[in-house]
C-alpha cells in the first residue's frame, strides 16, 4: 500500500490551535485587564499629589453627592426593571399564548426598537413630553383650553426618566418572557387542566411559575441597563437637577478632570454589575424551572373573546408609548421649524436636512466614522467570536474554558468605566491611542464581545462535533474542517450576530462620550453634542438617517445570496 | 505483524483514568468489535486511535509506524482512516453525491474519477437514485448507508464505527448489522467496531474485545466469548447465563451457599479463594423429583414460570437465597410454589475468576 | 492641573511641555500677504476648536472658504469645558489635531500660556485696533469675541412688567418652575457669571435660587433655545448672541439687561505652538480679526466685538449703555473647584 507514504504527505499543515490561542488570549487579556487594572491603579492614586491613597475610596462614602447619584441611580435602576416586567410580561403573554390580532407584528415591532438608540429616545420623549414644549402637553393645554403654566406629563423627572429608560429596556423582559412561554410545553398546563384547573388557576400556578426565571431574568437585564446607562440620563436628568452615577462620573472629567475619583466611584458599579450577572445566572440555571425541548407540541392557545378588543388596546397603547410616539415625534421635528410648530405646508421645511447634510460640517465625517466603526466592529468581534467559542465549545486546547470566561467578563464592565478604564490605558505615550479610532475600535470590540461570543457559542452548541470530526477523519485539516463545514453551518447565526454587533455599536455612547475627539466623530457623539446646544431639528435627522441605514445594513446583510444561504432555508 | 497495534495505550481525563493500558493486535482486514457497557473506555479508545484524542501513555501503531504516543498524535486527518459516528454527522448543507465526494476531493482526486467512485460506492450502497437529495430528506437507515458510503468510498486503511446502528429501530437494526458485514466482506477494510450490544457484535465481528472499566477482559473470537468467557464480568455481560458465587474447595470444584457443591468441567479459577460458576439457562435442568447425585444438585421452590411458545422461562429460588433462571420444554409445566430439584451438568459448569 | 492630573499616566515624563518662559514682549504684527496664503494653501486645511455656537463658527468657516479658497475648515465646536477638556486630553497624549483654538473661558488661555502651548502672533489688526486689555501683553492670544451672559423671556408667555429687572427678582417665587439655566461644570460662559454673581450676590443667593426648580442645561447656548422651543418662558443665563439670533429671526423674546450689571464673557482665540497647518492657522487667526469676520459675527452671530468699525445691528443695546461685569481670570481660577461644589450642592448637577 503506498498509503503510509501518503500520510506522511499529507501532513505538511500543522495545528494552529496553540498559535491562535495563544493569540486571541493575549488579545482578550489586553483587551479585558488592562482597562479594569488601570481603574483599579488609579482609585488608588491621588488626584491632587500623585502616590498611593485611600481617599477616593473614603470619598466614595463620604461625599453626599457620590451617594446620592448612587442612590437615585439604585432607585431608577429598581424602579425601570419592576416597569419593564410589568409592561412586558402581559404583553408577552398575549403574544405568545393567545389568538391576539397582529401578534407577529407586534414582535417585529418589539424587536426592531432594539435598533433605536435609547439617547435617541430619551430626546424624542424630550420632545413629546417636556412640560411646556412637549407635543403632548401643548395638545393638552389647547385642548382643555389650559393656561401656559399648566402640563399633564414631564419628563424632566425621576418618573420621567424611569419611564423612558423603561420604554427601551422593556423588550429584553418580552423577548425573553415572550420565548420562555413559546417553550412551556402544552402538556404542563394539560395536566394541571385535567386534574381540574381553571384557566386562570393554570395561568397562575403552572404557567407563570414556569416562566418566573425568564422574567427575573429579564428584570435583572433591565435594571442592569438602566444602571449603566450614560445618554438617557444626561439628556433627562441633569436638566430635572440630579445626577445618576454615570452621569455623575462623567463630570468628574470637566475640568479640573478626577481621574482617580472617577475610577473609585466606578468601581462598586462594576461590582453591582457582576453580582446582578450572578445572580441572573443562579437565577436561569436552577434545574427543574428551565424549560427546554419543545417535543410536547405547540403551546396551548387561550382565547380572548370579548377581552381582545381590550387586549389590543392595551398592546396599541404600549407599542404607541414606547414605538410609534417617539418616532413620530422624530419626524415631526426632522420636518418642521422648531418642535412647537404645528404641522402645515407652511411649517415643513427641509431646512435641518440642509443644516445636517450640506452645512454642518462634522455630518460626513461623524456617519463615516461611525459605520466604518460599525463595519469593523462587528466584523472582527464575528471573527473573535466565532473562533473563540469554537476552542471553547470544541475544547480543543486545554485551558480554553479561560478564553470564555474572558469573552463574556466585559458584559459586567458598564460602558462609562470601560471608558474611564480605556482613557486610562490608552491615553498615554506608550500606545497613543487617544484621538484615533482604534482606541474606539478598541473600546467597542470589548463592548460588544460578550453580544457576539454569546450568540456564537449557542450556535456551536447547536453544530454536532461529530460534523466536524467526521471532516477531520476524512481527510480535512482543522482550518479546512471548519471553513468547508463548520462555517456554512453557522452562517445565519454569524450574520445574525454581525448585525447584532453592528447595530450595538452605531448606537453606542456611555464608553464614546470619554474616547472620541474631533476626528473620531461619531454620530451618537455628535448628536449628544447637538442636544447640548439645543438643535433638535438637526439631532431628529440624524437619528433617522442613523436608523434607516441601520436598518439598511440589517437588511441588506440578511438578504446577500453568500451570506443568506438560501438553499438552507428551502429545506426548512 | 498485526496491522493495527494498541501498546500498553493509556488516556486519563485528570485524576480519571478512561483507558488503562489496552493492550491489542488487529491484523489487516479484519473486524474487530470492542464490547461493553457505557463508560467502559471502548469509545475513548476508537477515539485514541482516530486521533481525536491524544494518549498519555503506550502507543498506536499502523502498519509499524506509530501514529499516537504520550509525545506525539498524528492528527486525524493524516491517518487515511474513515469513522461512522453514532449520529451519522451528516454534513446537513451537502447533498449526499458531495458528503460522499467530500473526502475524495480533499485528495485532489480529478472531477471525472471522484465521479466514478462515488457512483460505484452508491451503487454498492443502492443511494444511486438519492443522490441529489440533502440529509434532511432521507430516512434514518438512508442516512446510515450514505455514512457508510461517505466512510468507505475513501478506501481508509482503517474504519472505524461508533454504535452505529444504536439510532435505527430494531428491524432496521438487524438489516444493516448484516449490511455491514456484507461490506466488510466485500471490501476487507480492517474496522475497528464499538457497540454495547453483544448480539450486534456477534453478528458482525471476527474478534470481539469485551471491555470493563478501561481493561480488556477478554478478546477472541465471538465463539470463544459466548462459550469460554475467562471472567465472571464477561459471562455476565454476554448474558444468557447464571453465576453462582463460591470458594474454591478442590481443584474441579466450588463450594456454593447452602452446602450446593458444583464440580466444573472447565475453568480458569485460581486453586482456592473466591470463585464463580457460570451455567448457560438452558443447561440447568429442571426436575419435580432429586436425581440422586449428591455434586451439582440442589432444591429450589419455583417463584416464576412463564409460558413462552416453544419453551418456559423458569425463576427457581434455591437454598441460600440465590435466584436461578432455567428454561425447560414446553411440557414440562411445573407451577409456582412447587419444591423442585435443579441439576448444574460438571461439563456445563465453569468456573471463573471473580 | 491637567498636566499635574496626566502626568501619571505618562509613565515616561517625556511628553511633558516644558513651561516656556514668558517673553518679555509681544512679537512683531503681521499682515496677510500673498505668500501665506499660498504656503496655507498648500496645507489646505485648519482645524478650528471652539466654543461659539455652531450655527455660527459654521458661517464663518463658509464665509473663510469663499475668501481663501482650497483651505477647508474643519470646525469642532463644543461648550468651552470640553473644548478645554478635550485639548488637555489630546495634549497630554501627544495628538496634535487642533490649529486655532476658541472658547468663552479666560482662564483657560492663561493656562494655555502657562503651559507654553500658544504661538504668540498678533494680526495687524489687532495690534492696530484692540484696546489693550483685549488682547495678551506677549502676544499669545487676544479677545475674539465677547458675550453677556443674559436674562431673556418669552414677551408671548410673560408680559413684560411681570420680568424680573434684576438678578435678586429671580429668587421670588413667581418664577419657579418657570426658569432655565446652563451650568458652570460645562459652560465657561456660565462659570465667569456664577463666579462674579456669587461676589456681587454671594452664595446664599444661589441657594435660594436653587429651590426655583430650576431647568438645568449644559451649554450657555441651550438656554435661548430652550426659550425658542418655549419650553421655558424665562432663561436666568445664557448667550446674549443666542438671543439676539432668535430676535432676529422673529421669535417673541426680550433681554433683560439687570439693574446689578451683566457678567461678560470674553471669548479668546489663539494658535497653538504645535498646530499640524501653522500658515493656515495663521491666516485664519488674521482672518478671524479682520472687520470681515468680526462683522459678520456681530450680524449673524449677535456676538460682541473689541474691533471699533464693526457696526452693531440696529435695535441691539449697545455695549456701552449696559453696566458690565468683569470677572479677573486670575481671581476665578483657584476658586473653580468651589464654585462646582457649592453649585452641586444648590442646583443638585
Amino acid at each position: 500500500m503506498t498509503s503510509i507514504a501518503q500520510v506522511q504527505g499529507r501532513r505538511s499543515g500543522i495545528d494552529l490551535s496553540w498559535p491562535t490561542f495563544a493569540l486571541l488570549s493575549l488579545v482578550l487579556s489586553v483587551l479585558v485587564l488592562l482597562p479594569l487594572f488601570w481603574l483599579a491603579f488609579y482609585s488608588f492614586r491621588s488626584d491632587t499629589g500623585g502616590g498611593a491613597t485611600l481617599d477616593n475610596f473614603i470619598a466614595l462614602v463620604a461625599d453626599p453627592t457620590l451617594l446620592r447619584a448612587y442612590g437615585l441611580a439604585v432607585g431608577m435602576a429598581l424602579a425601570v426593571g419592576i416597569l419593564s416586567c410589568l409592561i412586558a410580561t402581559p404583553m408577552a403573554w398575549l403574544v405568545a399564548r393567545t389568538d391576539l390580532p397582529g401578534r407577529r407584528i407586534i414582535r417585529m415591532l418589539v424587536t426592531a426598537s432594539f435598533v433605536t438608540p435609547p439617547f435617541l429616545g430619551a430626546i424624542a420623549y424630550e420632545i413629546l413630553a417636556a412640560p411646556n414644549s412637549g407635543l403632548v402637553n401643548i395638545l393638552y393645554r389647547s385642548a382643555f383650553g389650559l393656561d401656559s403654566s399648566r402640563y399633564l406629563v414631564n419628563i424632566y423627572t425621576f418618573g420621567g426618566l424611569v419611564f423612558a429608560i423603561a420604554c427601551f429596556t422593556f423588550p429584553y423582559v418580552f423577548t425573553l418572557v415572550a420565548n420562555a412561554l413559546d417553550k412551556v410545553p402544552s402538556d404542563l398546563e394539560d395536566a394541571s387542566s385535567i386534574l381540574g384547573g381553571k384557566s386562570m388557576t393554570t395561568l397562575r400556578k403552572v404557567t407563570i411559575p414556569l416562566v418566573l426565571p425568564a422574567m427575573l431574568a429579564g428584570t435583572l437585564i433591565a435594571i442592569l441597563q438602566a444602571l449603566t446607562m450614560f445618554g438617557s440620563p444626561a439628556i433627562l436628568a441633569l436638566p430635572a437637577g440630579f445626577h445618576v452615577i454615570t452621569t455623575k462620573i462623567w463630570s468628574l472629567f470637566q475640568f479640573p478632570p478626577r481621574l482617580g475619583l472617577a475610577a473609585a466611584a466606578a468601581l462598586p458599579l462594576l461590582i453591582i454589575t457582576v453580582i446582578l450577572l450572578r445572580t441572573q445566572k443562579a437565577i436561569l440555571g436552577r434545574k427543574g424551572y428551565t424549560v427546554l425541548g419543545g417535543k410536547s407540541g405547540t403551546p396551548r392557545v387561550t382565547h380572548l373573546g370579548r377581552w381582545k378588543w381590550v387586549a389590543v388596546g392595551f398592546v396599541f397603547c404600549i407599542l404607541s408609548l414606547t414605538i410609534l410616539l417617539p418616532y413620530l415625534a422624530i419626524l415631526k421635528t426632522a420636518f418642521t421649524g422648531t418642535v412647537g410648530d404645528p404641522i402645515n405646508f407652511n411649517t415643513l421645511t427641509l431646512s435641518h436636512w440642509k443644516f445636517v447634510l450640506f452645512e454642518f460640517s462634522a455630518t460626513q465625517l461623524a456617519l463615516r466614522n461611525t459605520f466604518l466603526l460599525g463595519f469593523l466592529t462587528a466584523t472582527a468581534v464575528t471573527a473573535m467570536a466565532l473562533i473563540v467559542s469554537y476552542l471553547v465549545t470544541r475544547k480543543s486546547v486545554p485551558g480554553a474554558g479561560y478564553l470564555g470566561i474572558l469573552a463574556t467578563a466585559p458584559v459586567a464592565i458598564p460602558g462609562i468605566v470601560l471608558g474611564v478604564g480605556l482613557f486610562l490605558s490608552y491615553a498615554n505615550p506608550t500606545f497613543q491611542l487617544y484621538g484615533t479610532i482604534w482606541i474606539l475600535l478598541i473600546a467597542f470590540m470589548t463592548i460588544e464581545l460578550p453580544a457576539g461570543y454569546q450568540q456564537m457559542s449557542s450556535a456551536f452548541a447547536g453544530v454536532h462535533p461529530e460534523l466536524e470530526e467526521a471532516g477531520r477523519i476524512m481527510g480535512a485539516s482543522r482550518l479546512r474542517t471548519l471553513w468547508d463545514i463548520t462555517a456554512p453551518l453557522l452562517r445565519t447565526s454569524v450574520v445574525a450576530a454581525w448585525c447584532f454587533v453592528f447595530v450595538g455599536t452605531i448606537r453606542e455612547l456611555s464608553a464614546t462620550i470619554l474616547l472620541t475627539t474631533a476626528n473620531t466623530k461619531l454620530v451618537s457623539v455628535i448628536i449628544y453634542d447637538l442636544n447640548e446646544s439645543g438643535d433638535l431639528g438637526a439631532i431628529c435627522v440624524l437619528g433617522i438617517i442613523l436608523l434607516v441605514a441601520s436598518f439598511a445594513v440589517v437588511f441588506v446583510a440578511n438578504r446577500v445570496p453568500v451570506l443568506g444561504g438560501s438553499q438552507m432555508n428551502a429545506r426548512g | 505483524m498485526a496491522f493495527l497495534e494498541l501498546d500498553d495505550l493509556t488516556k486519563r481525563y485528570g485524576s480519571l483514568t478512561v483507558v488503562k493500558g489496552v493492550n491489542l493486535q488487529v491484523d489487516k482486514g479484519k473486524l474487530v468489535c470492542l464490547l461493553g457497557p457505557s463508560g467502559c473506555g471502548k469509545t475513548t479508545t476508537l477515539r485514541l486511535i482516530a486521533g481525536f484524542v491524544p494518549a498519555n501513555g503506550g502507543e498506536i501503531r499502523v502498519g509499524g509506524k506509530t501514529v499516537s504516543s504520550a509525545h506525539e498524535t498524528v492528527p486525524p486527518e493524516a491517518r487515511n482512516m474513515s469513522m461512522i459516528f453514532q449520529s451519522y454527522a451528516l454534513w446537513p448543507h451537502m447533498t449526499v453525491y458531495e458528503n460522499v465526494a467530500y473526502g475524495l476531493k480533499l485528495r485532489r482526486m480529478p472531477q471525472s474519477q471522484v465521479a466514478d467512485l462515488v457512483r460505484t460506492i452508491l451503487m454498492a450502497t443502492q443511494l444511486l437514485p438519492l443522490a441529489d437529495r440533502y440529509p434532511g430528506e432521507l430516512s434514518g437507515g438512508q442516512q446510515q448507508r450514505v455514512s457508510l458510503a461517505r466512510a468507505l468510498v475513501i478506501k481508509p486503511e482503517i474504519l472505524l464505527l461508533d454504535e452505529p446502528l444504536s439510532n435505527l429501530d430494531a428491524n432496521l437494526r438487524e438489516e444493516m448489522r448484516f449490511e455491514i458485514r456484507r461490506l466488510h466482506d466485500a471490501f476487507r477494510y480492517t474496522t475497528v467496531y464499538v457497540t454495547h450490544d453483544q448480539a450486534e457484535a456477534m453478528t458482525t465481528a471476527d474478534i470481539i474485545v469485551v471491555m470493563n472499566d478501561g481493561r480488556i477482559e477478554q478478546a477472541g473470537s465471538p465463539e470463544d466469548i459466548y462459550e469460554r468467557p475467562a471472567t465472571e464480568f464477561v459471562a455476565r455481560f454476554i448474558g444468557g447465563t447464571n453465576i453462582l458465587s463460591g470458594t474454591r474447595s478442590d481443584k474441579d470444584s466450588v463450594l456454593c451457599q447452602a452446602g450446593l457443591v458444583l464440580r466444573c468441567g472447565n475453568g480458569t479459577a485460581d486453586a482456592s479463594g473466591k470463585a464463580a460458576v457460570s451455567i448457560r439457562h438452558h443447561d440447568i435442568e429442571i426436575s419435580t423429583k432429586p436425581n440422586g447425585a449428591n455434586t451439582n444438585t440442589t432444591t429450589g421452590t419455583v417463584t416464576r414460570q412463564i409460558y413462552l411458545g416453544s419453551h418456559r422461562d423458569y425463576l427457581v429460588s434455591i437454598a441460600g437465597g440465590e435466584t436461578v433462571r432455567t428454561v425447560a420444554p414446553v411440557n414440562v409445566a411445573i407451577p409456582v410454589g412447587q419444591e423442585v430439584w435443579l441439576h448444574f451438568p460438571p461439563e456445563k459448569c465453569r468456573a471463573l475468576a471473580q | 492641573m491637567w498636566k499635574k492630573a496626566l502626568s501619571a499616566a505618562l509613565l515616561a515624563s517625556g511628553l511633558v511641555a516644558s513651561s516656556v518662559a514668558a517673553r518679555a514682549e509681544a512679537p512683531a504684527p503681521y499682515q496677510i500677504t500673498p505668500e501665506l496664503e499660498a504656503a496655507a494653501k498648500a496645507e489646505g486645511k485648519v482645524v478650528f476648536y471652539t466654543a461659539t455656537d455652531v450655527a455660527v463658527a459654521e458661517k464663518l468657516a463658509e464665509h473663510f472658504k469663499t475668501k481663501y479658497p482650497g483651505i477647508d475648515v474643519q470646525v469642532e465646536r463644543a461648550g468651552s469645558e470640553r473644548v478645554f477638556q478635550r485639548i488637555g486630553q489630546e495634549y497630554s497624549t501627544g495628538i496634535y489635531n487642533a490649529d486655532v483654538i476658541e472658547t468663552s473661558d479666560a482662564v483657560h488661555f492663561e493656562y494655555f500660556k502657562r503651559q507654553g502651548w500658544l504661538t504668540p502672533m498678533v494680526p495687524q489688526e489687532v495690534a492696530d485696533k484692540w484696546p489693550a486689555d483685549e488682547r495678551d501683553p506677549d502676544g499669545n492670544f487676544a479677545a475674539y469675541r465677547a458675550h453677556l451672559s443674559v436674562i431673556a423671556y418669552r414677551s408671548d408667555l410673560m408680559k413684560d412688567e411681570e420680568a424680573p429687572k434684576t438678578w435678586a427678582d429671580l429668587i421670588d417665587p413667581r418664577y419657579k418652575d418657570k426658569m432655565v439655566k446652563a451650568h458652570p461644570g460645562y459652560s465657561g460662559t456660565v462659570m465667569t457669571s456664577t463666579f462674579v454673581l456669587s461676589q456681587l450676590l454671594g452664595w446664599d443667593y444661589f441657594e435660594k435660587l436653587g429651590k426655583q426648580n430650576i431647568m438645568q442645561v449644559q451649554s450657555s447656548t441651550e438656554p435661548p433655545k430652550k426659550l425658542a422651543q418655549g419650553e421655558r418662558a424665562l432663561e436666568i443665563d445664557g448667550n446674549e448672541y443666542n438671543v439676539f439670533r432668535l430676535i432676529d429671526e422673529g421669535k417673541p423674546i426680550k433681554i433683560v439687561y439687570p439693574d446689578e450689571g451683566t457678567p461678560l464673557a470674553v471669548g479668546n482665540a489663539a494658535v497653538l505652538k504645535q498646530a499640524p497647518h501653522p500658515n493656515a492657522a495663521k491666516l485664519f487667526y488674521a482672518y478671524l480679526f479682520s472687520l470681515d469676520a468680526q462683522q459678520l459675527n456681530s450680524d449673524f452671530g449677535g456676538l460682541r466685538s473689541f474691533h471699533p468699525d464693526v457696526k452693531e445691528k440696529e435695535g441691539r443695546t449697545p455695549l456701552s449703555k449696559i453696566k458690565i461685569l468683569h470677572s479677573d481670570p486670575a481671581k476665578l481660577e483657584p476658586e473653580i473647584q468651589t464654585i462646582k461644589a457649592n453649585y452641586e450642592k444648590y442646583f443638585g448637577t
